[in-house]
């Protein structure tokens, strides 16, 4: 008997074990979403989700990966660095993604690829502008969007140029994001010769900016940039606005979506602000039937949805192209060969950045809708 | 005793009263989402929670009037003394209990992988937390609600003797606890011949002034963007594929293929080592004059002082043990997740500490242990709640308190038998 | 720089205001039961979700004139909060009324984890906002600068000062402040007398619960926007003011919301903005330790 009960012990653990086998083999092409999916910068969260969710339907519609399907994860991160951590190494270790599209904060998206460069998998992150990202010589690491000294360079040439400032006021959230982009504006502005009249922080999560603000009327600054996010930029314009600041209020690509008129509390306060971002992807001829599919559903392809797309779309012609989900070999390929995507023809450097940005412009107006200039 | 006779219509109206109370309570927040400036109904859900509210008072108020609700009520835990005491002589099987979680613990290792090791490791960091915390508020009855502060000391501690000092994971090992003691003594001096509740406000205050200068402090801590902590070392031996400062790799120096879990894995092991340390020295402790002094202020403080204990000092050594016990946590954090940054260490850190010590058992070890482990490990295998996560702890927080506020297993002590002719 | 030192002024004023309102609630409950309720700032966020769902269903049904959302908004928002009050009460602390001295504290800190999550879990982890209702702003002119208050603010100063007012007279005129002041100075007493105290401690959690309701109400009024996470560092701003000006003395309540207050603003207008919390924190941690009866407070005596 105890002789029987372990030959059926035997034979269940080869079941199991061959079961398992035969699930791998069938499996799909497994892709991590990360990015802030809950909390202050969740609306970035959903466009990264939209933009993948699309891309992976169309991608399967059309074949998928050689014949695999692609199935996506979602993984949040909530643009906090420890949780991008812990959410990279569940995607590597007990999901066993091939690839990740994500983050979307840069101060989640530096360590995070830390984790994906060790596992040897390939990420691109659609928005994390910090040029760090690409600059530690990983091998894996891309970005489908432009780096923060190109988007710096322009705000600043901007504010020197076309809005003929000579007092800026520069204000940043601490965050390698925010702060790497006050910076990277900064040191353009002193370039050019404008010294600014202030540089302080503020810290995200924050609500009361009122001293902060005081300090900028002290100041007597005619332009404020800002580098930071949507949760921190809306009121503080409010309530520069409140004070009675009318200075122009320039910031970067993390104000990209309408909610930064609800937490600015009404489009009276957004009408003028100024930001910089990639020429708006949905005037690219490509991307027409792509955006149409979009407002089908009623979801406006808004800020880094069609980045995200791109970014799919680039993971799955370097699988196809390398003939394997091989990170390196991946990652090898892309840096080789030009990718069609949504966003027009996309090739990237050997640090694995765009090797053109395109960054210009925009204008948010009274109707709460941004224009690019 | 006759058994009650059920009062139906008292039932039915407090039912009524439940249901009323929870339409004004969840109707407003839960029927009614907002969406940007406009709002969307969803009145099914709160329909479906009055519901369930209505019929789980009725049930209750049904079942507390027969006898066996009288008796659940009767058994919930008065405030009796503290300690329970068992009979004399008797013999605790706990040895045999310990015995087999060390070997558990073991060969635990050889079966897990990766991700499993990393589970553990995090329970058991939690479980240093849990210990240092149980001796401040389980045996001194202080409650301490800036804990995580002592812990941000020991993970900082690493991250920033690293980077500054060149120091390594076995230098600051013992720096931290040494450290982060000396801190609780700071803290501690002034603030502990204060009355309670106070005591826990102002550590509370301590704890966010840590957490918000290292926020703030950019040039020093990184601000929100943290800091990487090295990863311990192995004789010297590096457990990292490219080595980092100099040193050499074990894979190159032994030969063998490089494999990532390796780190994790004598992280665990030494980790383990100190947890168990820690177990002897607080058994010890408790059991030496300083423990049973802890334990009897907390009891009674105005009787201890009349009798003449320093109780700042008694209490001052608990604070200080607490603390530098987190500080150690701290730097098996750091180590472990290579990266600190403030978010880390939240006042949600500290009130998850002390929802270890209060289920565990204020003041039991073995209850502490399998807390820390149940409170940290089940939202990682029931990954489909952690949005309900920060409910059920605190939902737990207050049945406990409710049913047994001295936690799930009670210290229990040996009674001794007085023999006759001796002096006790 | 007068200009920096008078508009922080009133900044700090608004600012304290609302504070005090906060204040009040932990007040009155550690007057009369000696415990401090830590649910306490959770139910002033709870009360910022409430007046935003109460603007948006008022939009609703196309009322849009400022008075007529106001009150309605003040109305809906201080009798749900009063009962969210009374609820937590009869929940977490009345069971506990005779057990450790550690068990209502710990209890408030696993009530405050159960709104804070339940309000995420029922509307979202985002940000919430509100519609801009007031508009436009004073300006006082000093010297060739300007100081510019909203008149959301002008609002707040008001409403604040009226609702300190109101409560004033229900403690000192009102059948029930008498009960509660009975109540206050020795419950046994007041028991054997014939208050009914466990009555008597259901109102106090519910005008405290009004009184940040009241707050709530105004503070979304003034910044626009907030999440479920923004009862936590008001909560212990209040607490602190509540210390400031000496526990369990309602007068102390108000005069500590507005000193604490000032002295944020300030000390962010003239050193330094990000330090601002910790300023608040050290106030709290040197106020407990050199003189923990606060301003108005009388020194706690231990009786055996």
């Amino acid at each position: 008997m105890p002789h029987n009960g372990f030959r059926k012990a035997v034979m269940a653990m080869a079941i199991t074990y061959a079961a398992g086998l035969t699930t791998l083999a069938q499996a799909d092409v497994i892709i991590g979403v990360a990015g802030p999916m809950t909390g202050g910068n969740a609306a970035f969260g959903e466009q990264f989700w939209r933009g993948a969710e699309q891309a992976a339907a169309d991608i399967n519609a059309a074949g998928g990966i050689d014949g695999e399907k692609i199935t996506l994860i979602k993984a949040d991160d909530a643009c906090e660095p420890k949780q991008a951590v812990a959410v990279a190494n569940r995607l590597v270790d007990s999901d066993n993604v091939v690839a990740v599209v994500g983050h979307f904060c840069s101060s989640s998206t530096i360590p995070a690829s830390e984790v994906y460069d060790e596992a040897g998998i390939i990420s691109i992150t659609p928005g994390s502008t910090n040029p760090q990202v690409t600059e530690r010589g990983l091998t894996g690491e891309f970005r489908m969007c432009g780096r923060d000294d190109q988007q710096g360079t322009i705000a600043g040439d901007y504010i020197v140029d076309t809005l003929k400032a000579t007092k800026v006021a520069v204000i940043h959230d601490k965050d390698t994001y925010g702060q790497g982009l006050a910076d990277a504006t900064r040191a353009q502005l002193n370039k050019r010769g404008v010294k600014e009249v202030m540089y302080e922080g503020l810290t995200r999560g924050e609500k009361d900016f009122n001293a902060l603000v005081t300090k900028i009327r002290a100041s007597g600054a005619d332009v404020v940039y800002f580098g930071g996010l949507h949760p921190e930029a809306g009121p503080l314009v409010r309530q520069m606005r409140e004070q009675g600041v009318t200075a122009k209020f320039v910031s970067g690509d993390g104000i990209v979506t309408d909610e930064l008129v609800g937490t600015a509390g009404g489009p009276q306060f957004v009408d003028g602000v100024l930001m910089t971002f990639g020429a708006d992807p949905r005037l690219i001829p490509d991307g027409k039937a792509v955006i149409e599919k979009f407002r089908a559903n009623g979801y406006e392809p808004e800020g880094y949805t069609l980045y995200s797309y791109a970014s799919v779309q680039a993971i799955a012609a370097a699988f196809n192209g390398a003939g394997s989900t091989d990170g390196a070999e991946a990652s090898q390929w892309l840096k080789s060969h030009p990718v069609q995507t949504v966003m027009g023809t996309k090739s990237f450097d050997e640090k694995g950045d765009l090797k053109v940005s395109d960054y210009v412009m925009y204008q948010w107006g009274a109707d709460g809708k941004y224009k690019q200039l | 005793m006759s058994s009650p006779s059920i009062d139906l219509k008292k039932a039915v109206l407090d039912a009524l009263m439940a249901g009323l109370l929870a339409l004004v309570v969840f109707g407003p927040i839960v029927g009614v989402v907002l969406q940007g400036y406009a709002f969307q109904m969803e009145a099914g859900r709160v329909a479906w929670m009055v519901g369930v509210f209505m019929v789980g008072r009725l049930l209750l108020s049904v079942f507390l009037q027969t006898a066996r609700g009288q008796r659940l009520l009767d058994s919930f835990e008065q405030t009796s003394g503290g300690v329970g005491v068992l009979p004399p002589g008797h013999k605790s099987r706990i040895k045999w209990v310990i015995l087999t979680l060390i070997v558990l613990a073991c060969i635990f290792p050889f079966f897990a992988n990766k991700y499993l090791l990393t589970v553990v490791i995090f329970g058991l960091i939690y479980v240093l937390l849990g210990l240092g915390l149980n001796i401040v508020v389980g045996l001194a009855g202080l409650l301490d609600l800036g804990f995580v502060g002592f812990y941000a000391i020991g993970a900082y501690g690493l991250a920033l003797g690293y980077e500054y000092l060149g120091l390594g994971f076995w230098t600051v090992l013992p720096l931290a606890a040494v450290t982060a003691a000396l801190a609780g003594a700071i803290l501690g001096f002034p603030v502990l011949r204060m009355h309670g509740d106070y005591l826990a406000i102002v550590t509370l205050g301590f704890g966010e002034i840590i957490r918000l200068v290292l926020n703030n402090w950019l040039s020093f801590t990184g601000g929100p963007n943290g800091m990487s902590a090295p990863a311990p070392t192995f004789f010297g031996l590096e457990f990292a594929r490219r080595a980092k400062d100099g040193g050499t790799p074990y894979h190159e120096f032994f030969g063998v293929s490089y494999d990532a879990d390796m780190k994790f894995l004598f992280i665990y092991a030494v980790l383990f080592v100190v947890v168990l340390l820690v177990l002897y020295i607080k058994h010890r402790l408790s059991r030496m004059p300083v423990g049973r002094a802890w334990e009897a202020l907390r009891e009674d403080e105005i009787a201890c002082r009349a009798m003449g204990l320093n109780h700042v000092l008694v209490k001052l050594s608990a604070f200080m043990l607490g603390a530098s016990t987190a500080g150690l946590a701290g730097v098996f954090f750091a180590t472990y997740s290579g990266f600190v940054n403030p978010a880390s260490f939240t006042f949600f850190e500290s009130a998850l500490i002390l929802a270890i010590v209060v289920l565990g058992g204020m003041g039991s070890t073995v209850g502490v242990v399998i807390a820390a482990f149940v409170l940290t490990v089940t939202p990682e295998l029931l990954r489909s709640f952690a949005d309900y996560r920060v409910l059920l702890f605190g939902v737990l927080m207050v049945v406990m308190m409710i049913w047994k506020p001295r936690g799930l297993i009670r210290i229990n002590r040996i009674g001794i038998a007085p023999r006759k002719g001796v002096a006790p | 720089m007068d200009a920096i030192f008078w508009q922080q002024m009133v900044n700090g004023l608004t600012l304290g205001a609302v504070y005090g309102l906060i204040a009040i609630g932990y007040t009155m409950v550690y007057g009369i039961i000696g415990m401090i309720n830590f649910a306490h700032g959770e139910v002033y966020m709870v009360s910022a979700y409430l007046a935003a769902i109460a603007i948006a269903l008022l939009g609703f049904f196309g009322i849009h004139s400022f008075p007529l959302v106001i009150l309605g908004t003040l109305i809906f928002t201080i009798v749900v909060t009063g009962v969210y009050g009374f609820a937590i009460e009869r929940i977490a602390y009345k069971p506990l009324r005779n057990s450790t001295r550690l068990a209502p504290l710990i209890s408030a800190i696993g009530m405050s984890l159960i709104l804070q999550n339940y309000v995420q879990l029922s509307q979202g982890a985002r940000q919430q906002g509100i519609p801009t209702l007031l508009e436009g702003s004073l300006r006082l002119h000093i010297g060739d600068d300007f100081v510019q208050l909203t008149y959301t603010k002008v609002f707040i100063l008001v409403a604040a000062v009226l609702g300190m007012l109101a409560l004033t007279f229900i403690i000192q005129k009102t059948r029930l402040g008498r009960m509660c002041r009975a109540t206050q100075q020795d419950r046994k007493m007041a028991q054997i007398l014939g208050i009914n105290t466990d009555r008597v401690i259901s109102y106090v959690f519910i005008i405290g619960a009004a009184m940040a309701g009241l707050a709530g109400v105004l503070i979304t009024l003034n910044y626009g926007t907030f999440d479920f996470y923004a009862g936590f560092i008001i909560g212990i701003k209040a607490f602190t003011a509540a210390v400031l000006g000496g526990i369990g003395s309602l007068p102390g309540a108000m005069l500590g919301g507005l000193i604490l207050g000032i002295a944020e603003a300030q000390f962010s207008g003239m050193v330094n903005t990000d330090y601002k919390d910790v300023f608040s924190f050290s106030l709290l941690v040197l106020i407990l330790i050199f003189r923990p009866q606060g301003l108005l407070g009388r020194p706690q005596v231990t009786k055996v």
